[in-house]
């Protein structure tokens, strides 16, 4: 088996590659190389086999041309497309290049490796998907109208995918995570900014606590697995409760 | 949950058909002990073993229920989960849905849900852990005609289990929901010809009707520590047929 996760150098797709790498090869894609290749010495430390990608998700070409390497070391089945970003701006001081890069890392890079992901797949009729959408795709945010539109495309783009390709018997779902403690949350902030932020989401939500990112990466796995043979077009969140709907 | 070696166990009602069936079986094939709840357990009836217990009991039975949690945890030392799968089905147009009809669907899909629960969530409470799985359907967002007595039921389903969750989050227990599309099981073949229910493969994404274990697999996955961070959820198992 051979797994793509995009996002891998770091929290939930670092956890993901660490866990899956248990069934499957684990092509490690990041933007950030040395993340990357510290992923993959984790994976063959524990006895597992991976293989680093730097790639961009903004630049197709390079997205294209990595998927083919990653087909060339066995068929991709699976697809955890999981890079992202997150900024913190008013609307107000948001700028259109700011704007740009959160819908292009998530709707655009996600397209992007989707698209040469499913080139491969569909002729051979098999394979599952998980999108990294958040609780945000659902739910407004203040300061963060950029990253809840770049999400709600996300899990927009799943649910038509998902009907696209179920006849090819390709399943593509989503997950929302909840509050996750992972690098993401300390991106920009200073250390009382951060620790202000951990206390604002216990407390809003339910269970009172962040969620590790190996919890998101179990769910990712059954998502991944033909245990969710029947579960397609799906947003499913890990998020402690925070958003149920 | 517990693994086979751990202790506690998972009261499936419904458990003598379709999915509550086929969830007791995932759950022994694990070893996990199976406290096994229906009105007709069918095939298990008398199958009593070292990891099953069986009732036969009425889930609108306050009594029934709190004897047979009772006798759970006398036998297996706890509660570690449940999956609440007693459900009813007779389709019928609005006009004709008698008064004895919306009782025996909010008694059984809701009352009977609420009453399950009750008997169970101090024992869980006691061991500061445990998942609760409750079965709704898909009906419970979509809308198909001659459901609109199921379908009320069912989003009742939702709306208790979403409140139950907000109520126990803080004490290790979670709360979820499994929303079936169609599962190929007693249940709508008992009210459909065996054509009619193969049909609703057809505008299925996925080009296919479900089973019994695709729905018990989602209840398996959210009984299970793997669902550690997800509780207050409805999970649709529906092919992505409605996908909202
Ligand atoms: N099969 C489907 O297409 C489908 C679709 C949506 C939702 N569901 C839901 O999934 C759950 C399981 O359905 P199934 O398909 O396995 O149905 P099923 O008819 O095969 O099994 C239901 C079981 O519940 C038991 N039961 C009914 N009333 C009871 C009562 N008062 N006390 C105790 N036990 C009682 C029955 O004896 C039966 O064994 C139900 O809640 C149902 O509403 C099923």
């Amino acid at each position: 088996m051979n797994t793509l996760i995009t996002g891998a150098g770091s929290g939930i797709g670092r956890a993901t590659a660490l866990r899956l790498a248990k069934r499957s090869h684990i092509c490690v894609a990041d933007k950030n190389g040395a993340n990357a290749a510290a992923v993959v010495k984790e994976i063959e430390a524990a006895g597992g086999k991976a293989t680093a990608f730097e790639v961009n998700v903004l630049d197709g070409d390079a997205v294209r041309a990595t998927v083919a390497k990653a087909e060339a070391l066995g068929p991709i089945d699976a697809l955890f497309n999981n890079a992202g970003i997150s900024v913190r701006t008013t609307i107000a001081d948001l700028t259109g290049d700011e704007w740009d890069l959160m819908l292009d890392t998530h709707a655009r890079g996600m397209f992007f490796v989707a698209q040469a992901v499913l080139r491969n797949m569909v002729p051979r009729k098999k394979g599952a998907i998980v999108q990294t959408s958040s609780d945000f795709a659902v739910m407004g945010v203040p300061g963060m109208a950029a990253y809840c539109a770049a999400k709600c495309a996300v899990y927009s783009m799943t649910k038509a995918l998902a009907q696209e390709f179920g006849d090819d018997k390709i399943r593509v779902n989503a997950i929302g995570p909840g509050p996750i403690d992972t690098p993401i949350l300390r991106g920009g902030r200073t250390e009382e900014q951060y620790r202000a932020s951990v206390a604002a989401n216990e407390a809003r939500t339910p269970m009172g606590r962040l969620g590790k990112p190996e919890e998101v990466a179990a769910v990712v796995d059954f998502l991944l697995s033909e245990k969710s043979a029947y579960i397609n077009g799906q947003l499913f969140h890990p998020n402690g409760g925070a958003v149920m709907w | 949950m517990t693994d086979a070696n751990g202790q506690g166990a998972v009261v499936v009602t419904g458990a003598g058909s379709g999915i509550g069936r086929e969830i007791t079986r995932l759950l022994l094939e694990q070893g996990i002990p199976v406290s096994a709840w229906d009105l007709n357990p069918g095939d298990l009836t008398g199958h009593n073993s070292a990891n099953l217990m069986v009732r036969t009991l009425d889930t609108r039975d306050k009594a029934a229920l709190q004897k047979a949690a009772d006798e759970t945890v006398e036998r297996f030392g706890s509660i570690a989960g449940a999956a609440t799968c007693a459900g009813i089905f007779r389709p019928k147009p609005f006009l004709e849905v008698t008064q004895q009809d919306w009782d025996d669907h909010f008694g059984i899909n809701l009352r009977g849900v609420l009453f399950t629960c009750q008997a169970i969530l101090p024992h869980m409470r006691a061991k500061k852990k445990g998942s609760i799985v409750l079965f709704s359907s898909t009906l419970a967002r979509t809308a198909k005609p001659t459901t609109a007595h199921y379908a009320a039921s069912k989003g009742g389903v939702l709306g208790l289990m979403r409140v139950m969750s907000l109520e126990t989050a803080k004490e290790g227990i979670r709360v979820n929901a499994v929303s079936p599309g169609i599962a190929d099981t007693p249940m709508p073949n008992a009210v459909m010809s065996r054509d009619v229910v193969l049909s609703r493969a057809e505008g299925n994404p996925m080009g296919r009707i479900g089973t019994a274990n695709d729905m018990a697999q989602a209840a398996i996955f959210l009984l299970s520590d793997d669902a550690s961070y997800v509780t207050g959820q409805d999970i649709r198992v529906n092919g992505g047929q409605d996908p909202f």
